[in-house]
């Protein structure tokens, strides 16, 4: 596979494509436009076009017709003077809050197919919005906009006046929330007294009971308690508990120790927020059920967090991603559930066209599901593209 | 009475500048007329003791005289410090101001901190019956330590975009808005000629004890750099980048900014980077020269390790001891010199 590449006969089909649609389309410019930077990869070109600004949106439009574009990005930030070329020069305003969920970028994903990777996707970004940022944070809905990527993610913009102005560190820490880094035990856990004993005058604690939060208590506290009753549920509806808890990391011995004590009244019992359990299981319960809530935003540890840039580029939406065709196209928040990228963002015609696929593949897009083996096929315009974006076929 | 007291304490709030406005003071009279010479006295000490103890010190605020002479202590220690013009020196006096008010604050009612959080315009809720406070998260960012990991917004709760604080959490988020709002109005500010010739010896004391201070905390020159004395991080960094495997754009930059810090010179660290297999010269120093900033506008200083842990490029596997106690790499390098030092 490594030897394929892609044709010059593909890459000039892909080119008149993406003009016919950058002709036709109105690509809505962003707000206060005239403070972003643009940049851009043109089709064949080498390198990003950077530190570019416009005044007129009849500028931007020209300019968007007439050059062959694979890539459109703008600033989530602006600037004073967005076209300068150092960053100094330009001279920061503030920034949108950018939140970037990839697939690129999610642990165990590698195996999984294009739709089941938008899918893992989605499941994050519906927590991070949902949980996170209407719940918690309680931002507006109209300060947030929800888009697909055009590739294999979401992003989420955050356009609330009150958070443009915060600076990288202020953003890391939003992201520590959201990802559940450094939680500790003690905001979740405390032990309570509950029997005392009296010797003469004075009175000592003699029974302590483990307490842990309700499920109705605001923010990670009430979060994490929902958590621990899910795995709970779990563990009690699975027909083979015993290795759903080695799933989940817990030896042999533990686990049939916590199976016995998983009794109806002890379920109960931590519904109240009572938890009478050993260090071991109590730390168990804790790590999954934040691993469960937290939002996943990379794969270990190793990606530059894209929230905290507060001068990053950013896909622009209404554009096309050059490597698949498929529009950046928004979402209404309420409708991420049934958001589906392989039907509401696809744009291009559906004329069919002549390809060799180069590796098989099977794929549904526009409700029509295509088992392609390596070899000649006639395919709708969409899905050429999407292939030879992904080096998958060619023109022929 | 009461209220000069309070004035006083706290010769920062909006009410105090218009105390000293409407007794109609002019800046000429607070320099030279005799009547303010203790005053001045105490607008000196307010900086040796920042400089010195991290506050501006308790005085006796007994008589009305006392209170006034507090008060307008206050705008005399500024404007000294904006003529001493050391960056690090107005970062201590405005943190001795801060501490100083913290300490008062937090024996003071909640109501009343919540009058001075007004002046910050803190978007806070206050439940009295309760005695719960619940300050709006961005307030709390702007303004909370929060690199202490009991201070992270994930170890407080969040309900509806406000978090829960105490009493005394909230002094302390005021202390920080207001070192944060004493910093910057010093920086704007200019050294006016005629306080600078009438305190030019207290100033040039000051400047002196600066110096002197400097130069103590000032590690020798690295000279040559020691690579068994590198943090763990640097040197897994390092190491991985030598064994040609693929590091993190941000890993690389850490290394480069840290050695840059340490006052390498771009061939000296290119030299270090050559021993990688997938090596090339001009590529490596074009990315060298633009975070040394040889060639940019700017020359990038490394991260600290709460950034290095969000980047993932901490290896939490080999931290040591000396990393737990140290908050950026640069300190545990120069920390291990100071161990080798004192072995002598």
């Amino acid at each position: 596979m490594g030897s394929f590449s892609t044709t010059k006969e593909s890459l000039e089909f892909l080119k008149n494509l993406f003009s016919q649609y950058y002709e036709s389309s109105k690509v809505d410019l962003p707000d206060r436009f005239s403070r972003r930077e643009f940049a851009f990869i043109t089709f064949g070109g080498k390198g990003m076009i950077r530190h570019i600004g416009f005044n007129k949106k009849n500028q931007f439009y020209r300019f968007i017709k007439t050059t062959a574009l694979s890539h459109i990005y703008y600033s989530s930030a602006y600037y004073k003077k967005p076209d300068a070329a150092t960053m100094q020069e330009k001279d920061w305003m503030g920034a949108e809050l950018i939140f970037d969920l990839d697939s690129d970028h999610l642990p165990n994903v590698e195996s999984l197919s294009y739709e089941q990777q938008l899918d893992v996707v989605k499941k994050e970004f519906f927590k991070l919005v949902d949980d996170f940022l209407l719940n918690d944070f309680d931002f507006d809905q109209r300060y947030i906009e929800l888009y697909f990527s055009g590739g294999r993610g979401y992003h989420c913009h955050v356009k609330d006046p009150n958070i443009l102005s915060l600076d990288s560190n202020e953003r890391r820490e939003i992201v520590d929330y959201i990802t559940g880094r450094d939680l500790k035990d003690s905001l979740i856990f405390h032990e309570q007294i509950t029997g005392l004993k009296r010797y003469g005058q004075r009175t000592y604690p003699s029974a302590k009971s483990l307490k842990m939060p309700t499920p109705d208590e605001p923010g990670w506290r009430g979060r994490i308690s929902r958590g621990i009753i899910e795995i709970v549920e779990e563990i009690k509806k699975s027909k083979k508990p015993i290795i759903k808890l080695k799933d989940y990391g817990v030896n042999d011995s533990d686990a049939k120790k916590l199976l016995l004590d998983l009794s109806e009244e002890r379920v109960s019992r931590i519904k109240q927020g009572k938890l009478d359990q050993s260090k071991l299981i109590r730390k168990f319960f804790l790590n999954n059920a934040l691993r469960n809530t937290a939002v996943t935003m990379s794969a270990g540890e190793t990606d530059e967090p894209v929230t905290c840039d507060v001068k990053r580029l950013i896909r622009l939406p209404g554009s096309l991603h050059g490597k698949t065709g498929l529009k950046v196209v928004k979402i209404p928040i309420n409708k991420i559930d049934e958001f589906n990228p392989l039907n509401d963002a696809v744009v291009l015609s559906d004329k069919p066209i002549k390809v060799y696929v180069s590796k098989p593949i099977n794929i549904k897009i526009k409700d029509e599901r295509y088992n392609l083996k390596e070899g000649e096929h006639i395919i709708p315009t969409y899905l050429a593209a999407l292939l030879i974006g992904r080096k998958a076929a060619n023109i022929i | 009475m009461e209220e000069l007291v309070t004035l006083s304490k706290y010769p920062f709030l909006n009410e105090t500048k218009q105390y000293v406005k409407d007794n109609n003071l002019s800046v000429i009279e607070l320099l030279d007329d005799p009547l303010y010479e203790r005053a001045r006295a105490i607008g000196v000490e307010r900086l040796e003791n920042a400089f010195k103890d991290r506050d501006v010190g308790n005085r006796s605020l007994v008589s009305e005289s006392d209170c006034i002479m507090e008060i307008l202590s206050y705008p005399i220690a500024r404007m000294i410090a904006v003529c001493v013009d050391d960056n690090y020196f107005i970062r201590r006096y405005a943190l001795g101001e801060a501490v100083h008010a913290y300490k008062n604050l937090i024996n003071e009612s909640t109501n009343f901190l919540l009058e001075i959080a007004q002046e910050f315009k803190f978007n806070i809720k206050y439940e009295e019956e309760t005695n719960k406070i619940r300050i709006y998260f961005k307030d709390y960012l702007r303004n909370a330590p929060t690199h202490y990991k009991e201070w992270k917004m994930i170890n407080r709760t969040m309900e509806k975009g406000f978090l829960h604080i105490k009493h005394k959490e909230l002094a302390r988020i005021i202390q920080e808005a207001l070192r944060t709002r004493i910093n910057s109005e010093l920086d704007m500010r200019d050294c006016n000629k005629s306080v600078y010739d009438i305190f030019s010896s207290d100033i040039k004391r000051i400047q002196n004890t600066v110096i002197t201070y400097r130069k103590k905390i000032q590690v020798e020159p690295i000279g040559k750099l020691d690579l068994k004395k590198l943090p763990p991080c640097m040197k897994h960094i390092l190491s991985s980048i030598q064994a040609g495997e693929n590091v993190p754009h941000m890993g690389r930059f850490a290394l480069v900014s840290f050695l840059n810090s340490l006052k390498l010179k771009t061939n000296d660290i290119l030299k270090l980077l050559s021993t990688a297999p997938d090596y090339e010269e001009e590529k490596s120093r074009y990315q060298v020269e633009h975070i040394t900033g040889s060639i940019s506008s700017t020359s990038y200083k490394p991260p600290g390790c709460e950034k290095m842990r969000t980047y993932g490029i901490c290896p939490v596997d080999q931290i040591d001891n000396l990393c737990r106690k140290k908050r950026h790499p640069l300190s545990y390098y120069i920390a291990k010199w100071g161990e080798e030092k004192s072995k002598k």
